[in-house]
């Protein structure tokens, strides 16, 4: 049995992270992905360092388990290449770069094929004096979407989460949504879906705009980032733990500080609050309490940290950075990275679709295409013959 | 019945804290009809985990995780409430649960017994860590997942130390819609093959699958993403700026034509043939010279230049905006990105609109229930399906 989308045909226009991303997503899920690029290749192929040799990763961790195509969409036959893609597909993932030209936008798509599910990618939104802008703004999204200046010291310049959050938000977006429109596609037909990093940013900060709406206490861990130093986790001699003691009683914390020399904080009742109403890095004063805890925790590795706070009831977790991560025993032992075979690179290792689906599972349906790597047998699924197809090349609207 | 995707789904959520409840949120702005299970036994006022600020008694974890819902109490743990959740469970779709693995069996609702009850329903259960291994039985929460996963990794400034993000629920936001791509999956499966199944999913491998594209480049280069404050690990120049009149603008050059039309924009374009920022991988290499070219080019000049013309020149430019400027900003209000929702404990809210524009089955956002609120409207309906089932087919009929 192959994955849940299963025998769901999928053409991608889009490039970055976001319409990457969520085309992935539907390969892992089984779906049959063809990514159509432009001749100079999809952006993120450049991506990267030489120094760090990670030059065109992005594409390869974006990209894995598609088809490629690659061709000239402002040339007659390009368009109409992909125009009979289109027509034989369920979904299409356009962005705001590609799906500019009118050939390429729902209107003329929707009557190509009515049942077709349209999914377009901007960076603010298909309204709006910003409309019509391409999704490739990851560090203006998550400027725009803040709000709060909730990463970064005050008074400082802004920091960006170093994960791309705005695009994959609105890749994990868009796949909800594309699955609903095709759940719904008997009755209603197809349709056009519009998702933006920026709308996605701000759906994603929900909590933190209702706690906005009516602060009558400035308070809470949604609302206080504002007055605080950035969260770096509490420093132990070898790493940073995450600390909680807010499910713990007060024996427990009087045990807890006795172990961690410490003991003379008792009774301090600011100390007291900060356990009390969210520990961790949650608490109003926390960071006033912070070189306290961090003077006791110097003594102690991580491990003994987190083994002493369990012990007394507390929550303690490590401050892993990815290396950390990947060699967790718990993370080898769910599968959170697994391999695939990248002709030309070797084996990658990459982050493992996050599902378990008992009945169909899901897998990572193999590497990322070359440029063009599959022209010739897609064109020929779609019904060109090899003559046309190398008339196609020769006269530069295939490239690869 | 809404006008949504998923009109006539009946999703059974048994969740709490915020994974589970906000996963089942966006099934009901699809159009799923939620049933959202209160435990009587839970002291309602530390609902949503207690999350400050309250108001009236009801935490914003409550308000913000329980929208697009309907509330019924159930005692899992009551003989005779246990039989409502059977019978409901008959003529749901979705199954939803978010505790520790385990704990489904003990309130009689694990997969064997739910999928006996109904063999087509699409069965869900979200952990913190995944269902074995020994991190399994703790705790899991947003913090502790952006910990453990690595989330901070990068983030912060140059001369400072890996930040977690404050805004406290990416991770459990993420793993929750996680999980609702994964239910729908499951109910398209269900087209094609007739039959329910079920799926897990943790926030341990869902926190991990958002940093996809930062953990692939880790693993292929074995360097952690470095700390660059604005600034981007794999595209320059893609940054904040200060402009003349001390304001902050964003770039982001990401492509070779958008480094050529920046080039223009500041007056460079022999930059672009500079074979020291050639390509993007020249210049993320020579990230500090470039720096050192652009800062006081950028500050010669007030932010709003810049927006009109790196705008037009196709790069992708944006400024940090505060929640006073967001709320009343024409952008978020045409495409209705904040919404104003009544609430019974809070009074009118703002909260994130769904972010998708759906042509033909449109989203939607409606209050939260308070818990129980509907037990009576639900009951009511059950006594129906019951009383419907045990007519004899020949008056039925008639």
């Amino acid at each position: 049995m192959g994955g849940p989308l299963e025998g769901l045909r999928v053409v991608e226009l889009a490039e970055g992270v976001a319409g990457s991303y969520c085309a992935q997503e539907l390969s892992d899920a089984g779906a049959d992905v063809i990514k159509v690029e432009k001749p100079g290749g999809d952006r993120t192929r450049g991506w990267g360092s030489r120094k760090r040799g990670d030059v065109g990763v992005a594409f390869l961790s974006a990209n894995r388990g598609k088809r490629g195509v690659a061709l000239d969409p402002d040339s007659e036959a390009g368009a109409a290449i992909l125009r009979k893609l289109i027509a034989g597909a369920d979904i299409v993932i356009a962005d705001a770069g590609w799906s500019a030209a009118a050939a390429l936008q729902y209107d003329s798509l929707g009557e190509l094929n009515p049942q077709l599910v349209y999914c377009r990618f901007s960076e603010y939104g298909k309204g709006g004096p910003w409309a019509d802008q391409p999704p490739y703004g990851e560090l203006v999204a998550q400027l725009a979407g803040d709000g709060t200046g909730s990463l970064g010291a005050i008074g400082e310049p802004p920091v960006r989460m170093a994960t791309d959050i705005a695009g994959m938000y609105a890749a994990i977006y868009a796949v909800m949504s594309i699955c609903a429109a095709v759940y719904a596609r008997d009755e209603s037909g197809g349709q056009r879906i519009d998702v933006s990093l920026f709308g996605s940013i701000l759906a994603m900060r929900s909590t933190l705009w209702v706690a906005l709406s009516n602060p009558d206490e400035w308070w809470g861990f949604h609302l206080d980032s504002y007055i605080k130093p950035p969260d770096t986790g509490y420093h132990c001699k070898d790493g940073a733990i995450y600390f909680s003691l807010a499910r713990t009683g007060p024996e427990q914390r009087e045990q807890l500080y006795r172990e961690l020399g410490m003991e003379w904080v008792e009774g301090d009742p600011l100390f007291e609050l900060v356990n009390i109403d969210t520990g961790g890095g949650g608490g109003r004063y926390s960071h006033l309490a912070r070189p306290v805890w961090e003077r006791a925790l110097a003594n102690f590795t991580v491990d003994e940290a987190i083994e002493i706070t369990r012990r007394y009831g507390g929550w303690a977790y490590p401050k892993n950075d990815y290396e950390a991560l990947v060699a967790e025993e718990q993370a080898r032992h769910v599968g959170v990275i697994e391999a695939v075979e990248q002709p030309g690179v070797g084996t990658l290792r990459q982050v493992a679709p996050p599902w378990d689906f008992e009945g169909t599972p899901a897998a990572i349906q193999g590497p990322a295409p070359q440029l063009g790597e599959h022209n010739a047998a897609v064109l020929a699924e779609a019904g060109y013959s090899e003559a046309e197809i190398s008339r196609l090349r020769d006269e530069g609207v295939l490239a690869g | 019945m809404s006008n949504g995707p998923l009109a006539g789904v009946r999703v059974f959520d048994l969740t709490m804290w915020m994974v589970g409840p906000w996963c089942s949120v966006q099934l009901g702005a699809l159009g799923a009809e939620v049933v959202h299970i209160e435990q009587p036994d839970v002291d309602w006022s530390t609902l949503g985990a207690g999350v400050p600020p309250l108001i009236n008694g009801t935490s914003v974890g409550y308000i913000a995780w329980n929208m697009n819902k309907r509330g019924l109490s159930l005692g899992m743990k009551s003989p005779e409430d246990r039989t409502v959740a059977y019978e409901l469970l008959k003529t749901s779709d979705v199954f939803l649960i978010n505790m520790t693995p385990g704990v489904a069996d003990r309130l009689g609702v694990g997969y064997d017994i739910v999928s006996g009850i109904n063999p087509r329903i699409v069965y869900c259960a979200i952990t913190g860590w995944g269902e074995s291994g020994p991190m399994a039985l703790l705790p899991g929460a947003d913090t502790p997942a952006q910990y453990v996963t690595g989330f901070a990794t990068g983030t912060g400034a140059p001369d400072g130390d890996d930040e977690i993000n404050r805004h406290f629920t990416q991770m459990d936001a993420t793993s929750g819609n996680y999980a609702a791509q994964a239910i729908l999956m499951g109910l398209l499966a269900r087209k094609r093959t007739g039959k329910g199944q079920r799926i897990h999913v943790s926030m341990l491998r869902a926190g991990s699958a958002l940093q996809s594209v930062r953990i692939g480049e880790y693993l292929a280069s074995g360097h952690q993403p470095q700390r660059l404050g604005s600034g981007s690990q794999n595209t320059a120049p893609d940054r904040a700026y200060e402009c003349a009149d001390g304001a902050i603008l964003g770039v982001s050059v990401t492509s070779e034509d958008e480094w050529r039309g920046f080039c223009e924009v500041i007056g460079q374009p022999e930059l672009a043939a500079d074979p020291r920022f050639a390509v993007n991988a020249d210049r993320v290499d020579n990230r500090e010279e470039l720096d050192g070219l652009l800062e006081p080019i950028l500050a010669g000049m007030v932010r709003d230049y810049w927006l009109m013309h790196l705008n037009r020149a196709g790069v992708p430019v944006g400024y940090p905006m505060t929640w006073a400027e967001l709320r009343h900003h024409a952008q978020v209000l045409e495409n209705d990105y904040i919404v104003p929702v009544e609430t019974a404990a809070w009074g009118q809210v703002w909260t994130g609109g769904p972010p998708w524009r759906l042509s033909e089955t449109p989203a939607r956002m409606f209050s939260p229930p308070m818990p129980g609120e509907h037990s009576r409207e639900i009951l009511a309906g059950l006594q129906q399906q019951r009383a419907a089932s045990e007519q004899p087919a020949a008056a039925r009929e008639s």
